[in-house]
């Protein structure tokens, strides 16, 4: 195993870019190496020893055997484990936008909150955010249709808007509440909402399920109830309790399916 | 400043030069016979030597293309290349930032390219976009097949008029010749409609594909235009619509050419896309030997393909119903534009695979008609870009024409599917193109269509505009090495444009404006004043824009090229 920690020393207010030091790039460099690496920040590049203490220990032969511990606020740190194939990167602060964008494998654990666009565009892979996270998580670019489509993200905090925009594969759990607009356009997967929902889950989305365990405030005119079911069991995950199940997004002719908690939702059943 | 050019082996079908060994010299922008001894020398033995490629037919600068741009920002993150000394940053991959597609035709060894669909209208937009554009002249081709004042002339059979209505519209728009998208069609768009065949009249006007085409053509050849007519039949994309593409083809036979340099009156755009037999996508089958046959017997049509190259691409044409037709096919994101008086317009991503047997086939459609149109010199290469594929691919075009193992290799080993040789005869075609073949395809026909006296070959007088690829044709076999041809295509050794170098060894070492290309018809002043004040009335009550800023003024269009014609009445 390989630890390296990154202790941030010196802040800038333009953000830092680390998409090229995600585990599969670094796994084989010595401290030197490090020092040594110029990091983009804006349209230049400056010595990353400027902006961190950094410390290896152990040594790695593969990506998998590489822990990466950047030991602070990262919140002006863009592209934090973009396109990591395996490995671990742990952030002890906040993130800044695409935290783990694109990535296939490994994983990642944000003990602060994470700017919008975390988890882009998923394949594979973990990543766990204990605070907040902003707009677009899980989703795809800008003007893609093909989104996240596989891995997990499990958002202890808050979750904003447009959550799995173009979803078509893995999971997303949100233990807090949700803005507008979870799963808009997704075509497979599965969310689970435990707080409360704002409005509009599951905009035009053709299938997957949307599971919401808190109070929705409006629902979109393209979902038609389906009964209430106790205790469904959906994606191989058995729910307890009494669910109104939606069928949607019918603006698309979408065979979608949304479950509403029945008892924080009673005045819809 | 004087240049020669040492020792190459030269194709330049037009002045009957085929592999020749010996220098091409060139002073002041010009080929010339002779030079100095004070000429700078530029060592290319044995290697490939051109004219630089005319492209007849790519979408490069317009509404289009912007709104592509808007519509598709996840294409952007291809192609991303850094700026270097001399380029500006690159991005795209199916519609390209302006600098890079000036970059890479220039890298591809072109010289001219044509934007084959200006919406008059939009005009002003294009030769804006064309000023970001670098390193290749511009010639553009304003829709005229659904325009309202056109089909009013077409309909009275007003032919007179309608030549002077095209002259001014040439000089407003800066353009350079005539092009029709589905003629009526996507006039009926307007109402929800499309129309079907050549003889199917569009509501309201009860007017026909036929006779705006035939109008057209006459106005055309009265003018003395350097190109002909350049066709986007009806039906496109359609099964079973070959008969359509024939019927537009013998609807003008009769017409009169009216033009010393070029032979055709009508050159077919984007083939491949009207060949096709069946009645739906599931019984379609290759429909190229009728459409073929034809333009082998005739000598008043010529043609480019739109060969798919099987890549995630942006369709976009002013064939508005048919990108409908698209979306409803793709449920992908559609965009859909009308444009007042004169056409309509539509935008859809699409994904050609080779796991598809429909784009299969369409692959093999392509290459067939490449294949089995016998002069040369009536078809040329084109993807339609980036309808059937984004222009960067025609060296991978010319790398399957140079070779039959490679042809055979794809549809062997399952790159394209089954149908690409079940349903069409590419597999029968064992046919390579030569390396005069290619010079004919990508400069010496295009030019002749064209009407370009001064470009697409090597003789004295003619722009020197050349590019030199890094094979040696007599120590090297294109048919047994597909993927150095492609890559050789790809990264001309030297591009040179007017005289200047402008990329050696596949980079670009020098950037300069794009000309804008149109045609200045002289001779018809007076019917023009008339047609302008008859229409007045109409233009001022249903465009949005006053005259006054629908015309597209001189400081738009520099720096220009201008081919003054003498019209004949």
């Amino acid at each position: 195993m390989k630890q390296i920690t990154l202790t941030p020393k010196k802040f800038s207010s333009i953000a830092l870019e680390f998409d090229e030091l995600s585990p599969d790039e670094i796994f084989d460099w010595s401290k030197e190496d490090f020092e040594k690496y110029e990091v983009p920040i804006g349209n230049s590049r400056f010595p990353l020893g400027n902006y961190f203490d950094i410390e290896v220990e152990g040594s790695a032969e593969s990506p998998d055997e590489v822990k990466m511990i950047i030991d602070g606020d990262a919140g002006r740190i863009k592209y934090i484990g973009n396109g990591m194939s395996a490995g671990e990167i742990v952030v002890n602060g906040d993130a800044d936008l695409h935290a783990g964008a694109e990535m296939t494998g490994g994983s990642i654990t944000i003990n602060g909150n994470a700017e919008s666009y975390a988890g882009r565009e998923m394949k594979g892979g973990e990543l766990t955010i204990h605070g907040n996270v902003k707009e677009y998580c899980g989703t795809s670019y800008i003007g893609e249709w093909r989104g996240m489509s596989g891995g997990k993200i499990t958002i202890h905090g808050n979750a904003g808007k447009q959550l799995a925009d173009a979803m078509s594969g893995g999971e997303i759990f949100v233990k807090g509440n949700c803005d507008i607009l979870a799963g808009i356009h997704m075509t497979k997967g599965f969310i689970q909402i435990d707080g409360d929902v704002t409005r509009w889950p599951g905009g035009q989305m053709k299938n997957g399920n949307i599971l919401i365990n808190g109070k929705l405030g409006r629902l979109l005119e393209g979902f038609v109830p389906d009964g209430v079911i106790a205790d469904p069991e959906i994606d191989g995950i058995q729910f307890t309790g009494k669910y109104i199940k939606y069928i949607g997004d019918i603006g698309v002719d979408g065979k979608g399916t949304l479950w509403l908690n029945a008892e924080k939702n009673s005045d819809l059943v | 400043m004087e240049h020669i050019l040492k020792n190459g082996i030269v194709y330049d079908p037009t002045n009957g030069i085929n592999g020749e060994k010996k220098d091409v010299m060139f002073k002041d922008g010009k080929i010339v016979d002779n030079v100095s001894d004070d000429a700078k020398v530029l060592d290319v033995t044995d290697k490939v030597v051109m004219a630089a490629g005319v492209d007849v037919h790519c979408h490069i600068a317009g509404p289009k293309l912007l709104l592509g741009r808007l519509y598709r920002p996840e294409d952007e993150r291809k192609g991303v290349k850094a700026k270097t000394g001399v380029t500006r940053a690159e991005t795209g991959f199916s519609i390209p930032s302006c600098p890079a597609t000036g970059y890479r035709f220039s890298r591809m060894g072109y010289g001219t390219v044509v934007e084959p669909a200006v919406p008059p209208l939009e005009a002003k937009h294009t030769h804006e976009e064309i000023m970001a554009i670098p390193n290749i002249d511009v010639p553009t081709l304003p829709l005229f097949g659904n325009n309202w004042f056109v089909i009013q002339f077409a309909k009275e059979n007003n032919i007179e008029d309608l030549a002077a209505f095209v002259s001014a519209w040439l000089k407003i728009t800066k353009g350079y010749g005539v092009k029709l998208v589905n003629p009526m069609g996507s006039e009926a768009w307007g109402w929800g409609m499309n129309v079907h065949g050549i003889d199917d009249p569009a509501p309201f006007w009860d007017t026909t594909s036929r006779e705006v085409i035939r109008a057209l053509a006459q106005a055309n050849e009265m003018l003395k235009l350097p190109h002909s007519i350049h066709v986007h039949p009806n039906d496109l994309g359609h099964p079973g619509n070959f008969p359509t593409t024939v019927n537009t083809m013998d609807c003008m036979k009769d017409i009169q050419k009216n033009s010393e340099y070029r032979n055709q009156t009508m050159h077919l755009t984007h083939a491949q896309f009207h060949s096709y037999e069946g009645t739906s996508w599931r019984d379609v089958e290759s429909g190229v030997k009728p459409v073929v046959d034809y333009i082998n017997k005739h000598d008043h049509v010529t043609c480019d393909v739109g060969q798919v190259t099987l890549d995630e691409t942006t369709t976009m044409t002013a064939d508005g119903p048919m990108e409908y037709d698209l979306y409803a096919l793709t449920g992908l994101k559609w965009a859909n534009k009308d444009i007042e008086l004169e056409t309509a317009s539509g935008l859809v991503p699409f994904i050609y695979s080779g796991r598809n047997p429909v784009h299969s086939l369409q692959w093999a459609i392509g290459l067939e008609i490449f294949l089995t149109v016998e002069d040369p010199w009536k078809v040329v290469l084109t993807t339609d870009s980036p309808n059937a594929g984004p222009f960067i691919r025609y060296p991978r075009i010319i790398s399957w024409l140079m070779s039959n193992q490679r042809r055979m290799e794809m549809m062997d080993n399952k790159e394209v599917h089954s149908w690409s040789h079940r349903k069409s005869s590419l597999a029968t075609l064992d046919r390579e193109y030569d390396f005069q073949d290619v010079a004919t395809v990508t400069r010496a026909a295009p030019a002749k269509i064209y009407g370009f006296e001064d470009r697409g070959h090597l003789g004295a007088g003619a722009l020197a505009d050349i590019a030199v690829y890094d094979l040696e044709p007599n120590n090297f076999d294109p048919s047994r090495d597909a993927a150095a041809v492609e890559k050789a295509f790809s990264n001309a050794l030297y591009t040179i444009k007017d005289g200047e170098v402008l990329v050696k060894d596949g980079e670009i070492v020098k950037v300069v404006p794009s000309r804008h290309v149109w045609t200045n018809v002289q001779g018809f002043e007076e019917e023009e004043k008339r047609v302008l004040e008859q229409i007045m009335p109409m233009f001022n009550k249903y465009y949005t824009v006053r005259f006054e800023n629908y015309v597209v003024h001189d400081q738009y269009t520099v720096p220009e090229f201008e081919y003054k014609v003498n019209a004949s009445k």
